[in-house]
């Protein structure tokens, strides 16, 4: 037992003192707000406002009518011309337009107008890109049609604004806000995806550099070698968990410096959402399962991870090849998860965290709209023994792989190889 | 009383019979070698000594008493031919992680690595890497973590191997140290010389089965083969060696090498030569080298070892 921890204390304190674990516990963080903000600015940045020339043969698309919708939104600029479409064509890329649309003549308020205009642009250009003009052409020729049906501002403010919303409520838990309740259960699962798949890979390589550096048979001498991986599996949980407590703290820190100081910057607003929504569910249950699951799918996976890493040699592909299936179960699982969270009560959702392949994501991705309101304490007990009783047959299983293979040397064996090594007698 | 004994040790895996049948003892203080050619089953062996592997059939005593791997490897320092040290790690801090994994206490795990750094000039190395040392350096460094925690039982597999004649020579002095201080090494190898120099006892296995064992000088009279070096003051003649004393194995001027036939003695060949008046300078045996009889033993097994049915 002692002999465990020594493993463990090496493992921890390894890794966790490499300058590689402090800069991306510090970069992560930044990198993943530098990702919101900045693809935000990018797409704000990237469209450039068309500048587009409307030829009108119909006549209900005034000049007055256009300077308006300009003066109320500038994401494309009309313009009323009186040119040919035959010379604006011609002369286009010289002009100081992007494009011209031509309203023919044959235009009629009360018929059906479903019919396209073209956008003639000098170059081409995505649908997208198109969107800002045509919701404006519709919002004039909306202008257009009102009058003609004699609705003024008032009676078009009525038309526009009264809508009709609904919003899901359990009637189990009308606390739960659903729609909180997703992006807390989209983070969650995704978080414990990210620290299985990483933190999994690293116990993998962890193996194979023991195996490689044939230090394994010096350990494998003065300590079992099922402590010897286990030791492995703890120490680097740990660290999935340290670096994980880390990200929380820092959230914590910079919401409390940023309203300190008074400055509703960005990052107050982002984490002043988290922790409106945080009122809405209830945090140490989830604090509690998040733990939970994150340490029991950790444990799950990277035992089979060692025992891959043990059963392979140098050979960073021949890893993979063999290690392609589990990342494929947790991939699954991942994709898996919209669905869930669209219908956290299907089957598919039960079934899904109950399973301990898939568990530790999908049952996380529930639990945030509420316990016992979607999932019910029953669904979460059953779920919580079954990860348990999963990780324990893996780490048995893996366990007699690694015996076998952390000291054979040569060809790779196939998952058949292994699967006979394990249920050999010693 | 031997400190450790094996007794019809079996280990077969799926395509070969690694260890089949091996019985050895071995006493406290005594330097054993262990040989065999390639793929003999003696890393096998030597796993199931170290409580790595268990083996199929067969006991092993270790000081008397049936071996607990649990508790008994505690006592064992085993290097293996392989050798294996975390590249990364301070070579300071991994000695002391192994030594704790041994079962030493903080304290006196560090007190007693000094003390070995000291004595092979190693102080320096406490915060290198072992990435930074050189072969021969990594080696002494394993020998030390080999038997840092003081085991009873020492087992080197190759030992020497890439080290320069100075530190192959502080190893050596080092091993016959601890087997002085009752200590028992199990010394593993292919290099014949080192083994005469070195083990007082040793065992020849080979496809699993123990084919020799005995002291060292025991194994070559047993298969020496009455040759004999005689050295003249004067020119041999052919007409001198036509006797039936004896069969010429090979001749230069002043010197033969015979072989006796078995029904005289050596005194009947002297008296011989002494009768024809030819001076004798010397008159010597030879004996076969392990090297030979290593040789002669396994010749005709093939060089590498075939798979092989097991039922």
């Amino acid at each position: 037992m002692n002999k465990i921890i020594l493993i463990i204390k090496r493992e921890y304190l390894t890794r966790v003192r490499k300058r590689t674990f402090i800069i991306s516990t510090l970069l992560f963080p930044l990198l993943y707000l530098g990702l919101i903000f900045g693809t935000g600015y990018i797409a704000s940045k990237a469209t450039s406002n068309l500048n587009i020339a409307i030829i009108d043969s119909s006549g209900y698309f005034d000049s007055g009518k256009i300077a308006r919708e300009n003066a109320a939104d500038s994401s494309a600029i009309f313009t009323l011309v009186n040119e040919s479409p035959a010379s604006l064509r011609s002369n286009l890329s010289k002009s100081k337009y992007n494009g011209f649309i031509v309203i023919p003549a044959n235009l009629d308020w009360n018929k059906d107008n479903s019919k396209l205009l073209t956008l003639y642009t000098s170059r081409t250009i995505g649908m997208d890109a198109a969107k800002p003009a045509q919701s404006k052409l519709n919002r004039i020729w909306n202008t257009v049609k009102n009058e003609k049906l004699g609705i003024d501002d008032s009676k078009k403010a009525i038309l526009e604004n009264n809508i009709i919303s609904i919003r899901p409520n359990n009637v189990n838990d009308t606390k739960a806000n659903s729609e909180t309740a997703s992006v807390m259960g989209y983070v969650c699962g995704f978080m414990i995806y990210l620290i299985m798949l990483l933190y999994g890979s690293q116990v993998m390589m962890g193996v194979m550099e023991e195996k490689t550096s044939r230090i394994a048979e010096v350990i494998v001498s003065s300590v079992r070698p099922f402590q010897l991986m286990l030791g492995k599996i703890v120490g680097i949980g740990g660290v999935a968990l340290t670096q994980f407590l880390l990200w929380i703290g820092f959230m914590f820190l910079i919401y409390n410096v940023t309203k300190a100081s008074g400055n509703a910057s960005a990052v107050s607003g982002v984490l002043g959402g988290v922790q409106k929504l945080f009122g809405s569910i209830d945090i140490p249950l989830i604090i509690f399962c998040f733990i939970f699951y994150l340490l029991g799918g950790f444990f799950f996976y990277s035992s089979l991870y060692a025992a891959i890493g043990s059963a392979v040699n140098e050979d960073m592909r021949e890893a993979q090849s063999l290690s392609f299936p589990i990342t494929i179960i947790i991939i699954f699982a991942i994709t898996l998860m919209s669905a869930v969270i669209k219908d956290p009560s299907s089957p598919l959702a039960v079934w899904g965290s109950i399973i301990p392949f898939t568990s530790p994501i999908i049952m996380m991705a529930r639990i945030p709209f509420g316990v016992p309101g979607t999932v019910p304490w029953w669904q979460l007990g059953v779920s919580m023994i079954t990860l348990i009783l999963g990780f324990i047959f893996t780490t048995w299983f893996a366990g007699k792989i690694y015996r076998t293979g952390i000291l054979m040397y040569g060809k790779k064996p196939s998952w058949k190889e292994m699967i006979k090594w394990a249920f050999r007698k010693n | 009383m031997p400190l450790l004994e094996l007794q019809n040790l079996r280990k077969y895996f799926a395509t070969q019979k690694a260890v089949d049948d091996i019985s050895l003892s071995i006493e406290k203080g005594q330097i054993f070698g262990l040989l065999g050619p390639n793929g003999a089953g003696k890393t096998t062996l030597i796993r199931m000594i170290t409580g790595i592997f268990y083996p199929d059939e067969g006991t092993i005593l270790f000081d008397g008493k049936k071996f607990d791997p649990l508790h008994d490897i505690a006592h064992i320092g085993y290097m293996p031919e392989e050798r294996g040290l975390y590249k990364k790690m301070k070579i300071g801090e991994q000695t002391l992680y192994l030594a704790q994994l041994k079962g030493l206490g903080k304290t006196e795990a560090t007190q007693k690595i000094k003390q070995w750094f000291i004595k092979f000039d190693m102080e320096s190395w406490w915060n290198k890497k072992v990435e930074d040392l050189s072969k021969g350096m990594q080696q002494k460094l394993q020998f030390v973590i080999t038997v840092l925690h003081q085991p009873k039982l020492i087992i080197l597999d190759e030992p020497f191997s890439g080290l320069d004649p100075v530190n192959a020579n502080l190893i050596k002095d080092e091993i016959y140290n601890l087997a002085k201080n009752g200590a028992t090494i199990i010394f593993s190898t292919h290099r014949m010389e080192q083994v005469e120099e070195i083990c007082d006892h040793i065992a020849l296995v080979s496809k699993g089965k123990k084919i020799l064992d005995g002291t060292v000088n025991g194994i070559k009279q047993e298969f020496k083969e009455n040759l004999y070096k005689i050295r003249f003051d004067e020119k041999v003649l052919p007409e001198h060696l036509a006797i039936h004393l004896f069969e010429v194995k090979s001749r230069s001027e002043y010197e033969v090498v015979i072989k006796r036939d078995p029904g005289f003695t050596n005194n009947d060949i002297l008296a011989y030569f002494m009768n024809r008046k030819l001076p004798i300078n010397s008159f010597n045996e030879i004996l076969p080298s392990l090297n030979d009889i290593f040789i002669r033993q396994v010749e005709g097994t093939p060089t590498a070892r075939q798979f092989q049915e097991v039922q």
